[in-house]
């Protein structure tokens, strides 16, 4: 049963996750095929990573008409199954974290498995910006909703809404 | 694979800003088996394509921006652009160096480099989109800073997923030393680059890519790089932690430590209010973010994270926030004699806003100062020009970005140009060289530096070589090892720097041109063959480090040893000495300012000079073993046929500029 945490203020921004991620499982050095995502907010100096968070009551394995998406009991990953995907981006509009990408080249979805209980991309993590738990107990769970609050009210007041313009294209 | 060797994006653009048109060509493979990319393959497109004779800020005149071969691919700190171009500034070879994830993302996007031409009929900005490639009107955004206008392009095109390359309102104005600036915060600064950029009515490069780069041998680059990170990790240097926890702002305290810190215009080479402009006090003050890396921003994949990022909450500078670096508090911090660490920030932020060099802008600035005080040039716009003063050190500023009044008008040209244009000996009190002024570290404590500046191609600088090799405790049998003296690794000493320095910068040149960052070989020493001796030294069983070798041999498919990385370096240094000596580069050039063979007159350092004769005879030493002429400073031809440039040979031939 594991999650990866997010810890924004731990983030520098280097992308070496979105990289490792996509070579993993891609073999190829390509941010917009990677399953995790930096959100690189030069204004504020602010670096969030985005990732899936694997809600236990997911609103993307309720959206699914067709059941592609699927919780793997063994590592608590909600894995997506292509050969059922009709690409009708539910998952991707009800997702309140922005964490299914799309690939318009390829037609194809990314979701986070957690690489089988062993993600990558936390192995390339210098700065602890993602952690991965493997057991629900030992969620910092006070910890990580302090946190959350404390960006919420230290946002300053400059800030834009953020916007991750993911895939906005005119 | 479109293109034969792996890590490359495999396409060039050329974009003619006068017709308005747009080529993408595929990669020129000869060159970048030369010159592997970057600023090597920048220095041969100059060499072939540049008319040598032009005003820099003629239509004719090429911005070529480049990233490398491995830019993008996971190795640690592979998030550098390069920008080379004819220098406003200084009239020949300008070039300057970016972080942040623009030039990945240029990759991503499915180009190498950029070659610009031309002049645009109105303002445009030239946007990227994978292979959506267009001019876009941007009169909107003409006279923006720098902040408006990215924050206004990222809205327009792919929000944060969009990377913006721009220059601000001093360029536009015609402030020689202008930088292009990536992503709000890293600028390519020196040279006047965004001058030049700006001269062409090109406001913006905006870039966001969605493709994916291929390397030829995926499970042995995996390895190497992972070598690389460990390598770097496991530095000495690195462990301490000291430069995680502050950035390049430790230097202040570290500098002044060590008595380099340039004070008062290079009067002084300590500074007593360090410790209230120094990185420590950045972080507890005005660090956005807390333990354990205050504000650490990271350009693509690395660990070093060396910008800070702060804000000034309240005060006579409220407001003021941005990312900053050493060079920058130095030049207006402790060479203006200023010890506001608030006045210097929002100096800082200011130039950058407005596009300028940090270091140029507060280098004019102290040259100005200095001569105030000595009576030489009139306080005409009574600002109360003097050392200590920040009020009129934030003024100017403002009146050099948009060259008002006298003073402003005067700083605009840089420090060398103005001195020249004040007369009487105003030159004798610049540190120019080459035209262009110095960065901060006094040459006359620390040697390595002082060869580095003279011989340096863009004029004077550190990040050609970066020969920190002589600041940090390294052990005497390294330097014995390595550069043939264990006196290499002693601060003041001469012996062995030649060699240090020559190794450096042929590294260096490595560095640029792969698109990797200089803290890998110099300031920390993860480069082979540095970890493996020190791993001798210490016992140890396992040792990890960069190979650059095998990492570009790796990726691309080539094959690289480590004596033919040497040779590629050497082969880059002479194609910018090429390139050079078309502008009317000659051995009298390379020089030190007469202020750096006057001793010190105050400090711990007192006495301390480099002595012209000491100069002459390391330049001997640098030159025989360069393969150029001693007397005129030219290339000997059996140099370059030995480095294989046959048709750079030809070229220089004609123009009868071998010897």
């Amino acid at each position: 049963m594991g999650k990866l945490i997010f810890n924004y203020e731990r983030c520098t921004g280097c992308r070496a996750c979105e990289l490792a991620c996509s070579f993993h499982k891609e073999g190829v050095f390509a941010p917009s095929k990677s399953r995790i995502k930096i959100v690189r907010i030069d204004e504020e100096g602010l670096d969030i990573p985005i990732g899936c968070e694997q809600c236990d009551n997911a609103p993307c394995i309720t959206a699914c008409p067709t059941r592609a998406l699927s919780r793997n009991t063994e590592t608590n990953a909600i894995v997506l199954s292509p050969d059922f995907c009709i690409g009708c981006k539910q998952c991707m509009v009800v997702c309140p974290f922005g964490a299914i990408h799309f690939n318009e080249n390829r037609k194809i979805f990314y979701k986070c498995d957690l690489c089988d209980g062993s993600p990558e991309c936390i192995k390339w993590c210098v700065t602890g910006g993602i952690e991965y738990y493997e057991e629900i107990e030992e969620f910092p769970k006070r910890k990580s909703a302090d946190r959350i609050q404390h960006f919420l009210l230290n946002l300053p007041k400059s800030t834009r809404p953020i916007d991750t313009g993911g895939g906005k294209k005119e | 694979m479109t293109f034969d060797y792996g890590g490359y994006a495999g396409k060039t653009l050329r974009v003619d800003l006068s017709k308005g048109k747009i080529l993408k060509e595929t990669q020129s493979k000869p060159r970048v088996e030369k010159y592997l990319g970057g600023r090597g393959a920048d220095a041969k497109i100059l060499f072939d394509e540049l008319e040598p004779n032009i005003n820099p800020l003629n239509s004719d005149n090429i911005l070529c921006i480049s990233t490398g071969p491995i830019t993008g691919l996971l190795g640690p700190t592979t998030g550098r652009i390069n920008v080379a171009t004819k220098s406003p500034l200084t009239e020949i070879y300008g070039n300057s160096n970016a972080g942040s994830d623009w030039g990945s993302e240029l990759k991503y996007a499915g180009y190498d480099n950029i070659i610009i031409k031309g002049k645009a009929p109105k303002p445009v900005y030239l946007c990227i989109d994978d292979e959506h490639v267009e001019l876009k009107d941007a009169a909107h955004l003409w006279r923006e800073g720098i902040f408006e206008a990215t924050l206004a392009l990222q809205e327009e095109q792919r929000g944060y997923d969009t990377k913006v390359a721009a220059i601000g309102p001093a360029a536009e104005n015609g402030v020689l030393f202008c930088s292009i600036i990536f992503n709000l915060w890293d600028s390519a600064g020196r040279t006047g680059t965004g001058t030049v950029m700006a001269s062409k009515n090109l406001k913006a490069i905006t870039v966001s890519g969605s493709g994916e780069l291929k390397v030829a041998d995926p499970d042995r680059y995996l390895e190497i790089v992972r070598d690389g990170w460990l390598g770097i990790l496991n530095d000495p240097g690195f462990l301490t932690g000291e430069h995680q926890a502050l950035g390049t702002p430790i230097c202040v305290n570290w500098g002044n430590a060590q008595g380099w810190l340039p004070t008062r215009n290079f009067r002084e080479t300590t500074f007593e209010g360090a410790d209230s402009i120094s990185g420590e006090e950045f972080r507890d003050k005005y660090s956005t973010r807390s333990s354990p890396i205050p504000g650490g921003r990271a350009c693509m994949s690395c660990p070093n994270r060396c910008k800070r990022f702060g804000r000034i909450e309240s005060g006579k500078y409220a407001g003021t926030r941005g990312a900053i670096e050493f060079e920058g508090i130095a030049a207006f911090g402790s060479k203006c004699g200023v010890s506001d660490l608030e006045a210097v920030f929002h100096a800082y932020t200011l130039a950058n806003d407005y596009g300028m060099d940090c270091v140029s802008c507060g280098n004019a600035i102290a040259t100005f100062m200095e001569l105030v005080e000595e009576g030489i040039l009139e306080d005409v716009d009574k600002l109360g020009l003097k050392f200590g003063n920040a009020d009129a050190m934030v003024e100017m500023v403002h009146r050099i970005a948009n060259k008002q009044d006298k003073l402003g008008s005067l700083g605009a040209l840089g420090a060398y140009k103005a001195a020249l244009k004040i007369g009487k000996n105003a030159v004798d009190y610049t540190t120019s060289i080459k035209g262009m002024d110095t960065i901060a570290c006094d040459p006359r404590v620390a040697k390595g530096f002082g060869l580095t500046y003279a011989i340096s191609s863009r004029g004077s600088d550190h990040l050609r070589t970066h020969v920190v090799f002589e600041m940090i405790r390294m052990p005497p049998e390294i330097g014995k090892e390595l550069f043939g003296s264990e006196k290499a690794c002693d601060l003041m000493s001469y012996d062995g720097k030649v060699r240090m320095v020559l190794w450096h910068e042929n590294l260096a040149a490595i560095t640029d041109s792969i698109g990797s960052c200089r803290f890998m070989h110099g300031s920390y020493y993860a480069q082979y063959p540095v970890p493996e001796l020190l791993g001798k030294l210490h016992n140890k069983k396992e040792v990890n480090s960069i190979k650059y070798h095998d990492w570009i041999s790796a990726a691309t498919g080539m094959k690289i040893d480590y004596k033919k990385l040497l040779d590629i370096g050497h082969r880059i240094v002479n194609i910018e000495r090429a390139l050079n000596t078309r502008f009317g580069i000659r051995r009298k050039d390379d020089m030190l300012p007469k202020k750096f063979s006057e001793p010190i007159k105050k400090g711990p350092r007192k006495g301390q000079s480099f002595p012209k004769e000491q100069l002459e005879k390391m330049l001997d030493e640098y030159y025989t073993n360069r393969g150029w002429d001693l007397k005129t400073g030219l290339i000997k031809k059996s140099e370059l046929i030995k480095l294989d440039m046959k048709e750079v040979l030809d070229d220089l031939d004609k123009e009868n500029l071998v010897k």
